[in-house]
């Protein structure tokens, strides 16, 4: 076999190929495609890599392999791990990276010469396929390798990932594709939908590395005054110091940004010794500041980094011997994926240590231990036909040559979130890019690509630019950026926020206790905060995670008794005892339902373990069918356990009424009539209409002039739309996707079939359980108020008047 | 319909409006007409319809008021590009039908139109009365008299529930100026930073309301 060609590179480090690397160079050898499924560190790039590498071919110029991640700040590291076999086994050729990092002098020299490696990302590479020649450049290669592919998946980069592919499958039909992916539920799906319709013959290749994973738990030293609920919970902020004491260099993972701030300060506060040496790490922040934080973790300077997701990824930081994760970690794959940031080396252990910020998540974390010892793992569902993204596509390809439809139909459908393409909707997506769209509605003067001799082609300069501006599918929020006097930039917030703040007012943000100098024009200026004084912590929003079928179900196995003997659950015992004795345990194999009475009425409570979002919208489909009947207002609540209906009277406790309730019948209808879709519709928009080209991203801090006379939001196009183009498919689509994401629709009806066929146990309790507790405590939490613009309105002016008139 | 009599001779229409009675003036601002074709022609697949719909709301509008002149507060059209055949037919339409003196106060995107279409008798500002001056953009008040302005599409934000908000077009008084609401359909707004001075109103159902300063700060 020709991997004797390796042998140079084996034998300068010293090394040993592993099983795997080995299975994946002969299959890559052998002209397959396929997915490499390992853990993390220097193993997986070496495996996927040193196929190219191996092959006897004739010298060639140009570029030879494509090397596709999800993240610019991997380039550089992936560049530095690619270089060195390179110069071993190919001396004289070159890998660079081409991010939208990269500076304009490189990349003006890989718009002339490529060189045989190429590392970018799916938006840059949808960028190239912009330049006529790209094909030509490329006529070379042989090799696409996607890194992280589980990260992509499921999401519209991964869609446009595929269509990239499709594109470079129907201009060189010999190229190989290898994507590399850590544990998922769907791995054959994955593969497929990396290699769409060339997903026949390929393989799966399995590092079976035996990575050990510790996962510990810090356990509450009282579990009686710990509490039953919340998220903040710093209440064992002492215990993890010490923790952080112990180890070498810790990264603290929380779920949220504005968690990780509030820890921050913490730990300021407990260790303030420790201000040099620890820092944070959120989406938010600058460049810059993330920056400290990574080179501080990678060159072993910094004691702690409090971090968000955005640590979950890639980058590797050798120092680091200490993960902790505080409060649920929502999935055993991100479990999973943090812990592994610890031990990055093969054959050392990931160690993760657990923090809960209220009582239920011990059996969470003793839940998630039983889960990945026999590797339950979360699946990512492919998207299917997002069709923004086909028309933002369609245009990238016109762009760099007029395609024939026909032709580039059967490109599109090759990839597979487009494979069930309907005539319609095809037709539709060549419309909307050429006259509109739509037979009905009328869109007069309108052109964006013109057929010229049976084939569809952009040749309109401005729009060229402005289209390969825009390219991608991450949509921002209209951010305020932050920044002292003297410019230096800190970081992000949203208008919400900030907005609500006065000059002068003090808040906590990029670590710092901040001062509002003033806000204006999208730039709030501030100052540090002279004075002590508690600061609002900066907010945003965003959906807070569910918990996954798998953890959900792993946990009610945990409560029938399933598992090892665990601290988690001793510890849990005292609390778990007495929801026995007051009800029972809920499990999911019969839904618990408890009633009970308090001050404000009536209360019931349902644990179906679907997760907080499929509970919000059984909650509210129970209020909106139950009042129907009633004529009561009822008021709901939802946590990741299950949910609760409030009501001055009438919710009896009826398994006949119930099963009625949550009746599979009219489903959609109701939801429709009782979640305030239109509203929720609306505001997913704003992501279609961008990566459709229905807006403009401009850039913050950029005003371009020409461009503002065609500045609109989102919202008032779904009108317009919605009223003079019902038929427009992006409408549907932005329903589709918000009903998913806001509900998880899917998880929702499987949830609603299977109660139909479960028993169901009533408990009519007399005072508030400990599962039910946490749901009647967040009572006062907000949820979209129902009802149009003027209702809202005539309730606040009539509130507004009650009050007048009692003062 | 229901008004809402600001003063004596000035009232708030809930179709956006303001009406003079002493001399049964309609006054609207930022129409913005052929904005959707001026996205069209930059490649941008908005569908036509809302300069249509305008021009019909506009005639209702006057119609019902019984308004003897209608003036436009600036920016009845949106850009040049915007001017397409079809909208100067339909405008040429409107003015024959409505059968009053239509008066438009250039406004900062009028101004820009090197040849604005049918017979509309374009000036720089309005003075109806001594004390009372029709402007487009409300930073050009001058003197002690009444303004009646557009430009600024105010939008008013009220706070309703924990993360929620309601965003509505507004009127605003302030400074003994009257800002308009944006009257064309597809037109956005932003979002006034208001004082406590202000007087803000809002249109709720068929009627003009004034919003307590309790439910905006």
């Amino acid at each position: 076999m020709s991997t004797e060609r390796l042998q140079p590179f084996f034998a300068e480090k010293g090394w040993q190929p592993f099983d795997f690397q080995e299975e994946t160079w002969n299959a890559y050898l052998t002209g397959k495609s396929g997915l490499l499924h390992a853990p993390t560190g220097l193993g997986k790039t070496l495996a996927v890599y040193l196929g190219p590498l191996a092959e006897k071919l004739p010298p060639t110029s140009g570029c030879q392999v494509l090397w596709l991640t999800p993240l610019r700040a991997l380039a550089a590291d992936t560049l530095r791990a690619l270089r060195e076999p390179l110069a071993v086994l190919a001396p004289g050729c070159e890998a660079e990276a081409r991010t939208g990092d990269t500076p304009a002098a490189l990349r003006a020299r890989l718009r002339k010469k490529l060189p045989h490696t190429l590392v970018t990302t799916p938006e840059s590479l949808s960028l190239m396929l912009t330049h006529a020649d790209f094909s030509e450049k490329l006529s070379g290669l042989r090799c696409v390798i996607v890194d992280e592919w589980h990260e992509l998946l499921g999401t519209k980069r991964g869609v446009q990932t595929e269509l990239c592919l499709a594109r470079l499958r129907s201009w060189f039909p010999a190229v190989r594709v290898w994507g590399l992916s850590a544990t998922l539920g769907n791995l054959t799906e994955a593969r497929h939908a990396l290699l769409g319709s060339s997903f026949q013959d390929s393989v799966e290749v399995t590092a079976d590395l035996h990575k050990t994973i510790v996962i510990e738990t810090l356990i509450p030293r009282e579990i009686e005054r710990f509490p039953w609920a919340g998220h903040i919970g710093t209440r064992l902020a002492n215990q993890v110091a010490d923790e952080i004491e112990k180890a070498n260099a810790t990264l603290l993972f929380t779920n949220t940004r504005s968690q990780t701030e509030i820890w921050f300060q913490e730990l300021l506060t407990l260790r303030p010794r420790w201000k040099d040496q620890i820092a944070m790490h959120h989406g938010s922040l600058d460049r810059a500041e993330r920056d400290h934080a990574e080179n501080g973790l990678r060159d072993g300077s910094l004691k702690c980094v409090v971090a968000t997701s955005s640590l979950d990824l890639g980058v590797d930081f050798s120092p680091v011997d200490q993960v902790i994760q505080i409060g649920s970690p929502k999935g055993i794959a991100r479990l999973l994926q943090r812990a592994g940031r610890s031990g990055h080396q093969p054959g050392s252990v990931s160690r993760i240590v657990c923090v809960p910020t209220h009582a239920f998540e011990l059996v969470e974390f003793a839940a998630a231990r039983d889960a990945a010892l026999v590797r339950r793992i979360e699946s990512r569902i492919p998207l299917e036909k997002p069709l923004d993204l086909l028309v933002q596509h369609l245009i990238t390809c016109a762009i760099g040559s007029p395609f024939d439809p026909a032709a580039m139909r059967r490109e599109v459908q090759s990839a597979h979130a487009f494979s069930s393409l309907t005539d319609l909707e095809w037709e539709w997506a060549l419309g909307f890019i050429s006259n509109g769209g739509s037979a009905l509605a009328a869109y007069p003067h309108y052109q964006k690509a013109r057929l010229e001799n049976g084939c569809y082609t952009v040749d309109d300069k401005h729009l060229i630019t402005r289209h390969r501006l825009s390219i991608g599918t991450i949509s921002s929020d209209p951010a305020v950026s932050v920044r002292f006097a003297n410019g230096h930039k800190l970081g992000t917030v949203e208008e919400s926020f900030i907005s609500k703040l006065k000059a002068g007012s003090l808040f906590v943000f990029a670590g710092r206790q901040l001062a509002l100098i003033r806000f204006r024009d999208r730039i709030a200026t501030v100052k540090p905060a002279s004075r002590k004084g508690n600061g609002h912590v900066a907010i945003w929003g965003g959906n807070k995670m569910p918990l996954s079928s798998e953890l959900s179900h792993a946990v009610a196995l945990r409560l029938q008794g399933h598992g090892a003997a665990s601290a988690e659950m001793l510890a849990l015992e005292p609390i778990l005892a007495i929801q026995r004795k007051w009800s029972r345990l809920p499990d999911d194999e019969c839904l618990l339902v408890e009633h009970a009475h308090s001050r404000e009425g009536e209360h019931l409570f349902l644990y179906p373990f679907a997760g907080h979002l499929v509970h919000e919208g059984l909650a509210a489909l129970l209020a909106f069918r139950i009042s129907r009947e009633l004529g009561e207002s009822i008021h709901t609540t939802q946590n990741d356990y299950g949910f609760s209906l409030t009501s001055k009277r009438g919710l009896i406790l009826s398994e006949d009424h119930l099963r009625d309730y949550l009746s599979a019948e009219d489903l959609l209808d109701d939801l429709v009539a009782c979640m305030n879709t239109a509203e929720l519709a609306r505001r997913q928009f704003r992501e279609i209409a961008r990566v459709s080209g229905l807006v403009l991203q401009t850039p913050p801090g950029q005003k371009d002039r020409s461009q503002r006379e065609l500045q609109v939001s989102a919202s008032l196009l779904y009108e317009v739309l919605d009223r003079y183009d019902p038929s427009n498919l992006l409408l549907s689509q932005s329903r589709r996707e918000i009903m998913e994401k806001q509900l998880e629709l899917t998880r929702l009806t499987a949830v609603i079939q299977r109660i139909e066929s479960m028993k169901m146990h009533l408990v009519e309790t007399e005072n508030l359980t400990p599962m039910a507790f946490p749901l009647w405590a967040d009572r006062l939490s907000a949820t979209l108020p129902a009802g149009d613009a003027a209702t809202r309105l005539e309730a606040m002016l009539r509130t507004l008047n009650q009050a007048a008139a009692q003062a | 319909m229901s008004r809402f009599q600001l003063t004596h001779s000035l009232a708030l229409l809930p179709e956006g409006a303001a009406f003079l009675t002493d001399s049964s003036t309609l006054i609207v601002a930022d129409v913005h007409l052929g904005k959707s074709a001026a996205f069209r022609a930059k490649g941008l697949p908005v569908p036509e319809g809302d300069s249509a719909r305008d021009l019909g709301r506009l005639y209702d509008l006057a119609k019902k008021s019984d308004a003897s002149h209608l003036v436009i507060a600036g920016d009845l059209f949106h850009s040049s590009t915007g001017i397409t055949p079809e909208l100067e037919t339909a405008l040429a339409g409107f003015i024959s039908k409505i059968g009053i003196p239509v008066t438009l106060v250039a406004g900062n995107h009028d101004i820009k139109i090197p040849r604005l279409p049918a017979d509309l008798r374009c000036v720089p500002l309005l003075d109806i009365a001594e004390t009372l001056r029709v402007i487009h953009d409300p930073a050009h008040a001058s003197g002690d008299r009444l303004h009646i302005s557009g430009h600024w599409h105010p939008v008013v934000r009220i706070p309703d529930g924990k993360r929620t908000s309601l965003r509505l077009p507004c009127f605003l008084f302030r400074d003994n100026t009257l800002v308009l609401p944006a009257f064309g359909s597809f037109t956005g707004g932003a979002i006034l930073d208001s004082n406590p001075d202000d007087r803000i109103f809002v249109a709720l159902r068929e009627q003009v309301v004034e919003l307590p300063a309790a439910l905006i700060f």
